[in-house]
């Protein structure tokens, strides 16, 4: 039963939504907006699932005293506060938590993100080296998509900015369509094995 | 080795050329913050041409009749406002400039909802519309591919109220846009995955028309869905929201960002260039040198 049922389920829950996306009717409808509303209720429990779990990751090195217990107690009180001001005063604009997120959590988020313009050009500038003819092909590719792709590019030479459009919708386009496509294939059929229960490991055995 | 050697690699010995390739980085960083922060000062005012994908953006929303209902997702997080946050602003302008009714949520837990509600207040100030009538911000749920799927049946099971917790029949505009039915064209702005399902899930099942703004790392395997005419139009990067900005008339600050990303770029192509002549100039004279490396 332990087996079965979660099979069971995800055959039923699989099948139908197959249905609906190939045929719409009033019984397919009915059937997968009610399973789509279950979805994102077990969406929300599983975000619950997540935050409990963190909370208990962090809260065990603060009570066993581990060394690096400072960052996870710093997370616990970043934890709540946010989350605290969130479900008791709100998240609409003017209340605390809309206001410890523009002022506090969105520019910590943009810094991080901002530093990776500084690493980005010392990386570039230690590992990209023409070391054979490949890395010397991606090297001239990357400088005239790099060049094509800003205003500086077209002062430099008029032509730059139109071979780099050629490089992005033509060879790199391929490339892109053989990965969408690898992974699109790749997907259905481990949707298909989870759905026919060919495919067991989410039940916790193999 | 002698130190008299010019390939030798021990810091009192090192050539011009070696030097050329382990240069600082304190001297790279250092370089990379004047480059940001000099045009931000003394902007160079630098041409951005508008590509095809960009025009054909703005020719999509362009093209939406007055009144129509515009679903706008705010699919991005914080880390990358100064990308897509200037997409976000052009696109509300431009919807609103043409009075399209805005339906604004966000697959992104952390902070998409609270940017979302900051962007369409404060545009939607600008333009002096009303929340509720004009625009409304239904927030995040869990679940993107059950969201993407369910609003195509009823909007109502899946936000039965909006960010600010007002039950969604309450609100004029949503009285009228029970499912996708009623909705006219899709905008997204991302930096994720989250366009795919839009395309696959939206675009695909229900022929919903959209565009999208993505982040420039993201833009290569956009470009793929506007060949397949499943994007109509597409935004890349801090370029494609200088782009959108020109084209609406309505130039702010991917226009002002345009002269620093395009020195920084251009910074980064003189590192790459300078360390290649320095590994090139060492190489070519290795090979030349007698055996045991050492010049006569």
């Amino acid at each position: 039963m332990k087996t079965r049922l979660p099979v069971v389920v995800a055959f039923v829950s699989g099948a139908l939504m197959i249905l609906s996306f190939f045929g719409r009717g009033p019984l397919v409808d009915s059937a997968s907006e009610v399973a789509l509303t279950w979805q994102t209720i077990v969406g929300g429990f599983s975000l619950l699932l997540g935050a409990v779990s963190i909370v208990r990751v962090h809260w065990r090195r603060v009570a066993t005293r581990e060394r690096d217990r400072f960052y996870s107690l710093s997370l616990l009180v970043c934890f709540v506060v946010m989350a605290g001001s969130g479900v008791f005063f709100g998240i609409e604009r003017g209340t605390v938590f809309e206001r410890l997120f523009n002022t506090i959590q969105s520019p910590m988020m943009s810094t991080m993100f901002s530093l990776l313009a500084f690493f980005i050009a010392s990386a570039a500038y230690r590992a990209f080296r023409a070391r054979s003819v490949t890395s010397a092909i991606l090297l001239l590719t990357a400088l005239v998509v790099m060049l094509g792709r800003i205003p500086m590019g077209q002062l430099i030479y008029s032509q730059l900015p139109a071979w780099a459009d050629w490089v992005m919708s033509i060879p790199s386009m391929a490339v892109q369509r053989g990965i969408l496509i690898g992974a699109a294939l790749g997907a259905a059929s481990m949707s298909l094995r989870l759905i026919l229960g060919i495919e067991r490991t989410y039940l916790g055995r193999g | 080795m002698k130190s008299g050697n010019r390939a030798d690699h021990t810091p009192a010995g090192r050539s011009f050329w070696d030097r050329l390739q382990t240069v600082d980085r304190r001297i790279l960083y250092t370089l990379i913050f004047a480059a940001v922060i000099i045009p931000v000062l003394w902007p160079l005012h630098l041409p951005t041409p508008t590509t095809p994908e960009s025009q054909a953006f703005f020719n999509a929303v362009d093209s939406i009749p007055a009144g129509s209902v515009v679903l706008f997702p705010f699919d991005f997080w914080p880390s990358t406002l100064a990308e897509t946050e200037p997409m976000a602003i052009a696109g509300l302008r431009h919807c609103f400039r043409k009075n399209l009714r805005i339906v604004g949520l966000s697959n992104v837990g952390m902070g998409g909802p609270t940017i979302a509600e900051r962007l369409l207040d404060s545009i939607g100030g600008e333009y002096k519309k009303t929340y509720g009538v004009d625009y409304v911000n239904l927030g995040y749920k869990a679940n993107y591919s059950a969201v993407l799927l369910g609003m195509g049946t009823r909007i109502a099971d899946i936000f039965p109220t909006d960010h600010r917790g007002t039950p969604i029949g309450d609100l004029p505009l949503m009285q009228h846009v029970p499912n996708y039915d009623s909705v006219r064209f899709v905008l997204i702005i991302s930096d994720n995955a989250m366009v795919d399902y839009w395309v696959a899930l939206v675009n695909a099942r229900f022929g919903l028309p959209m565009v999208a703004g993505v982040t420039a790392v993201m833009a290569p395997k956009a470009l793929s869905y506007i060949q397949s005419r499943q994007l109509l139009g597409l935004l890349g990067g801090m370029k494609g929201a200088a782009e959108y900005e020109q084209l609406t008339g309505l130039a702010d600050r991917a226009t002002r960002g345009m002269d620093a990303q395009s020195l920084v770029h251009f910074l980064i192509i003189l590192f790459v260039l300078m360390g290649n002549t320095g590994y090139f100039v060492i190489r070519h004279r290795q090979r030349h040198l007698p055996l045991g490396g050492v010049r006569p």
